[in-house]
């Protein structure tokens, strides 16, 4: 902490605080209809996706998940670009096609969120490959969670990094269920950190509900990258406070008990007692932040709310690259 | 996928034919082209030739030679190698092979939505092509009545190709008359005319006037042109030869009664085709001598002995039976002077011809031998009135008498 | 003009492009040092080094999803699969991602990847390496398919292929990996959507795919003995694919025969009937013939093989079939 500037830590903590909100929105907008398909909120989560894209530059690239609305409000996707597609609109990000498990923002380096478990790990990989042949110095992120990495393309894609030292970073969010199904039943091995051993690569496990660790861990692992050492693979320990999807039962798979043990240790609240107690802000000034972004947010639904629905006729535009 | 090889319409108003003889075995492998039989109908004999490859088959049933057959009956067909033959050729036991049975109506249009082809049935399916309806369509040929040469009997793109072709060949052989001179409803099937005397004619009033002839005038040029064409190796010319061409001229100035019945309408003919009835064994026939007025008579009297070689040779073709607008009868080397020729459908007027005899004559109150002959004209009153008929028998009777007036036509 | 092999012609295209683009890079199991399971990269790794001529470990979806990914940020990864059998461990990557990166990011990232692999029954192989499986990539909106069957076809489509900007599924049949065929000089670039008439013809129009283009062509000589005239055409892609080329053919005979080794069911023939049979109806004066290879997977034995799969005979029947039809 000590290292960072009071601008840096206000970073971080605006970040999380445009995350939650938006998120706050978009649950809402989820029950009232507004938004359309499925919506995977990432309450609960924000400080990997805070402290992992604090080090990112605009060229550098992120892959995502169908949970990432925070990774791409972290990238640099506006709200009103994230509601309007989540509405549907010709607004959003990715113009109406894709709504919020298929995000892209090239612009600002978003490559993409997936409905495909597990997409990420192998594309991220492949930027990270041509980032290192064209001789680019950018770094290439994959954000994916536990449920990824049981699939086989986990273990192809960061061998693949590990043998040809790619300047990718591997981000596990462990939120410790994928959909209903607990991590401890999918693996005998509670860690997915140690699991970089088998490909000869640093695997780091970290509390991801410390926006500082997170920080800091990911700090290392993109210097790294960039420095033309090699993947790293960065477990992040962290909860998901709502059910998997909105509309979904919460109950059933795990306990009301668990969830609020969660909830006490949330990150934004976590984060703000610790800038005040440091005396890197005052309950007013972050208070102020917060009004701020909350001002953001209900601009742009209504925004979002009052944008133009894609034209019909677009439909079977851009299956090819030319008619 | 057998091939069904059918008695085939030869002229456009033959419905029965004769297997006269086949001219490959069963057992045969054959080519397109081959000719598979010969094929008499209405005294034409023709060589029908394969039009698929394959290996022909005669059924045990199929009608033996000298069978006079409607026309699409079924008489063998063409498998490929190791082929079994369609279902109904082996139920041959149950079925009779035709015989001049009365023609069916068209058909059954095949059923849409039949999956695999269906047992063949003996006559060919209205089922075409998209792509011969069209080519049907930019030919203006109307395919329904055709046979169909495609697998399931569907009728195909070379069917109506091949249509439209023998169309036009007849029609450049009947060519297009002008001048209706009165209508007349749907008539009946009309007939060849080569059809025997015992059909009735269609409903026609036929009246028959005769006039009397003074033929010195003819005799004379008869004469000199035995002594003129001795030394020539050239066929002389008969007095029926000259009485055609001289009908001929007649008939140009009086077409009125070189009329035909055509689609339903009667046409006073400008051309004069000229059928002369010749006897055989086994009845009349009458090969048509075309455009007469424009022949010599030499060639004329060539053509009328090539014609009736023809006939007794039974080696017409069907074309030279057709297309006549007037028919000449001569029973004079019978010693007949006069009768009542009968009309040919579609014509509408008939002359009959009887001995050129010498007989008393009176000229200037003079009692002298003259030859004479009498002409009868039997003529359709419901197309031809008594007055034209009389006119134009007159103007024979005249070129009969005057020679002369032959070099002014 | 010089001759040379169906995979030299191919190869020359592909190190032409290698020349001018070094974002194309290669990536399959033994395209380094090897030069190729079928020879495809022989000559290039001594001139670009591991990094554009890259070897992998077995993980087809690992290195589809890779070369994916490095081709959204402006790379051109030719994915060497040596068999398109090996291809279908990674459909899962290839369709839901591959084939629409373009579609969902509304065209603002491009999708350069080839995607290469050996097709066809040929040399006793087996039934995990004798498939072809084109329409299964015919079917998926944002493929190309280029199936070429000469050497000068090869080279000229290959170039077009890593000049595109679309994923390209290239297939050579490995019965023409050896074929011999005059290759120009100079730049030679083949469009896509553009059938070549290998044969003109008056009586009946063939379509054949792949190796079944040679053997039509053999059956076409045989049958110009008997009186016959065949066309024959050849569509290089079949997505695009050049119906209108098709169309006027069957405009001119009347009746259509498609070849195709691969299976029937929805197959490159289907597909081409069903089109005829919307645009030229009118022209059709028999219903369009299909001969495919036997519906089964494909055994080892040559004595099973051999009756499985169309030659210049059963071609020519069919043809001699569909004319008396």
């Amino acid at each position: 902490m000590k290292s960072l500037s009071k601008e840096a830590l206000l970073a971080l903590y605006r970040t999380m605080q445009i995350i939650r909100r938006t998120e706050e929105h978009l649950i809402r907008a989820s029950a009232s209809g507004d938004v359309l398909g499925a919506c995977h909120t990432y309450i609960g989560e924000e400080a990997v996706a805070a402290g992992v894209c604090a080090h990112l530059t605009q060229d550098d690239v992120v892959f995502s998940t169908h949970r990432g609305h925070g990774h791409a409000l972290a990238k640099g996707v506006e709200p009103k670009a994230l509601i309007a597609e989540l509405y549907g609109r010709d607004t959003g990000c990715s113009r109406g096609r894709g709504g919020s498990m298929h995000l892209f923002a090239p612009e600002v380096g978003l490559m993409g969120t997936s409905g495909i478990v597990a997409g990420s790990i192998a594309q991220a990989t492949g930027a990270a490959y041509a980032f290192s042949l064209l001789g680019a110095d950018h770094v290439s992120v994959a954000f994916f969670g536990d449920g990824a990495s049981s699939n086989g393309v986990f273990h192809e894609a960061i061998n693949l990094a590990a043998i040809w030292d790619l300047p990718v970073v591997y981000v596990c969010e462990n939120n410790l269920y994928a959909t209903e199904v607990p991590f401890s039943s999918v693996s005998r091995v509670p860690d997915i950190a140690s699991r970089a051993g088998s490909y000869g690569i640093p695997g780091v496990a970290v509390d991801g509900n410390d926006v500082l660790a997170v920080h800091e861990t990911a700090g290392e692992a993109v210097r790294r990258a960039r420095s033309g050492e090699g993947p790293t693979l960065l477990e992040c320990k962290t909860y998901r406070t709502r059910p998997h999807s909105e509309g979904m039962r919460d109950g059933g798979y795990r306990t009301t008990e668990e969830i609020e043990a969660w909830k006490a240790r949330c990150p934004i609240a976590t984060f703000e007692r610790l800038l005040i107690a440091q005396r890197y802000a005052t309950e007013q000034e972050l208070a102020a932040i917060g009004d701020l972004i909350n001002d953001a947010v209900a601009e742009a639904a209504a925004f979002a709310k009052n944008s133009p629905w894609p034209d019909p006729s677009t439909a079977t535009d851009h299956v090819y690259s030319r008619a | 996928m057998a091939f069904e090889v059918v008695m085939p319409r030869l002229g456009w108003t033959m419905e029965t034919g004769t297997l006269v003889e086949w001219l490959r075995r069963d057992g045969d492998s054959v080519e397109p082209g081959d000719v598979l039989f010969t094929v008499e109908s209405d005294k034409a004999v023709q060589e029908i030739e394969a039009l698929e490859r394959g290996i022909l088959h005669v059924p045990p049933d199929s009608p033996p030679p000298g069978t006079e057959v409607e026309v699409g009956t079924v008489l063998a067909y063409l498998l490929r190698p190791g082929e079994p033959l369609p279902r109904q050729a082996q139920d041959a036991a149950s079925r009779p092979p035709k015989v001049a049975v009365v023609p069916e109506a068209s058909a059954e249009a095949p059923k849409p939505g039949t999956a695999a082809a269906p047992a063949m049935p003996s006559r060919p399916t209205t089922a075409i092509s998209p792509r011969a309806r069209r080519v049907a369509r930019e030919l203006g040929v109307a395919w329904e009545s055709l046979t169909g040469s495609g697998r399931t009997g569907r009728i195909v793109e070379r069917d109506v190709r091949r249509a439209a072709e023998a169309a036009r060949v007849a029609e450049t052989s009947t060519r297009p008359l002008v001048e209706p001179v009165a209508k007349e409803p749907t008539m009946p099937a009309p007939w060849a005319i080569t059809q025997p005397r015992s059909k009735p004619s269609h409903g026609t009033v036929p009246v028959t006037l005769t006039a009397t002839a003074d033929a010195t005038e003819l005799v004379r040029i008869h004469e000199q042109l035995i002594e003129s064409l001795a030394s020539r190796a050239q066929a002389v010319p008969t007095y029926n030869d000259l009485l055609i061409k001289l009908c001929g001229l007649a008939l140009l100035e009086h077409q009125r009664v070189n009329a035909v019945w055509r689609s339903g309408e009667i046409i006073a003919a400008s051309d004069v085709h000229i059928a002369i009835e010749v006897e055989t064994e086994s009845g009349v026939v009458a090969p048509v001598i075309r455009d007469v007025p424009s022949k010599s008579i030499l060639s004329l009297a060539d053509e009328v002995r090539e014609l009736t070689q023809k006939v007794h040779g039974a080696q017409l073709k069907p074309d030279e039976l057709q297309g006549g607008t007037f028919t000449i009868a001569n029973l004079g080397e019978y010693g007949i002077d006069a009768f009542t020729p009968t009309i040919n459908w579609p014509q509408s007027a008939a002359l009959g011809l009887g001995r050129v005899v010498e007989k008393a004559g009176v000229r200037d109150g003079v009692i002298l031998p003259r030859y004479h002959t009498v002409l009868s004209l039997t003529f359709d009153h419901r197309v031809v009135d008594g007055g034209p008929a009389a006119r134009f028998l007159d103007s024979v009777c005249e070129y009969v008498e005057k020679p002369s007036l032959w070099l002014v036509r | 003009m010089r001759e040379m092999t169906f995979t030299d012609a191919a190869r020359e295209g592909l190190a032409e492009e290698m020349a001018q683009n070094p974002g194309i890079f290669v990536m399959g199991e033994g395209v380094g040092t090897r030069g190729g399971n079928f020879n495809t990269t022989v000559g290039l790794y001594d001139l670009y080094g591991p990094k554009r001529l890259r070897d992998t470990p077995i993980c087809e979806r690992g290195f589809t999803g890779l070369c994916t990914g490095a081709a959204m940020v402006g790379a051109h990864p030719v994915v060497d699969f040596m068999f398109i059998d090996f291809e279908l461990d990674a459909i899962g990557e290839l369709f839901n991602q591959t084939s629409r990166i373009q579609y969902m990011s509304s065209g603002r990232l491009q999708m350069p990847i080839l995607v290469r692999g050996s097709i066809g029954i040929f040399g006793s192989a087996g039934p995990h390496h004798s498939g072809n499986y084109y329409p299964l990539f015919m079917h998926v909106p944002g493929f190309r398919v280029v199936v070429p069957t000469t050497p000068a076809d090869a080279k000229g489509l290959i170039k077009t292929a890593l000049r595109s900007t679309d994923p390209v599924i290239f297939l050579e049949h490995k019965g023409l990996l050896f074929s011999k065929g005059p290759v120009p000089e100079g730049e030679l670039l083949v469009p896509f959507g553009k059938a070549s008439i290998t044969r003109e013809g008056t009586d009946v129009t063939v379509v054949a795919v792949a190796l079944m283009v040679q053997k039509t062509l053999e059956a076409a000589k045989q049958l110009e003995q008997e009186g016959v005239s065949c066309e024959v055409i050849d569509p290089r892609t079949l997505a695009p694919l050049d119906v209108d080329t098709i169309r006027d053919s069957v405009h001119k005979t009347g009746r259509l025969l498609i070849v195709d080794e691969d299976w029937g069911p929805c197959g490159i023939g289907a597909e081409i009937a069903a089109r005829i049979v919307d645009e030229a109806f009118d022209d059709l004066d028999a219903p369009i013939s299909r001969l495919n290879g036997a519906f089964a997977p494909t055994p080892y034995s040559p004595s099973l093989t051999a009756g499985m799969v169309p030659n210049a005979q059963t071609i020519a029947q069919a043809i001699r079939d569909l004319l008396a039809e």
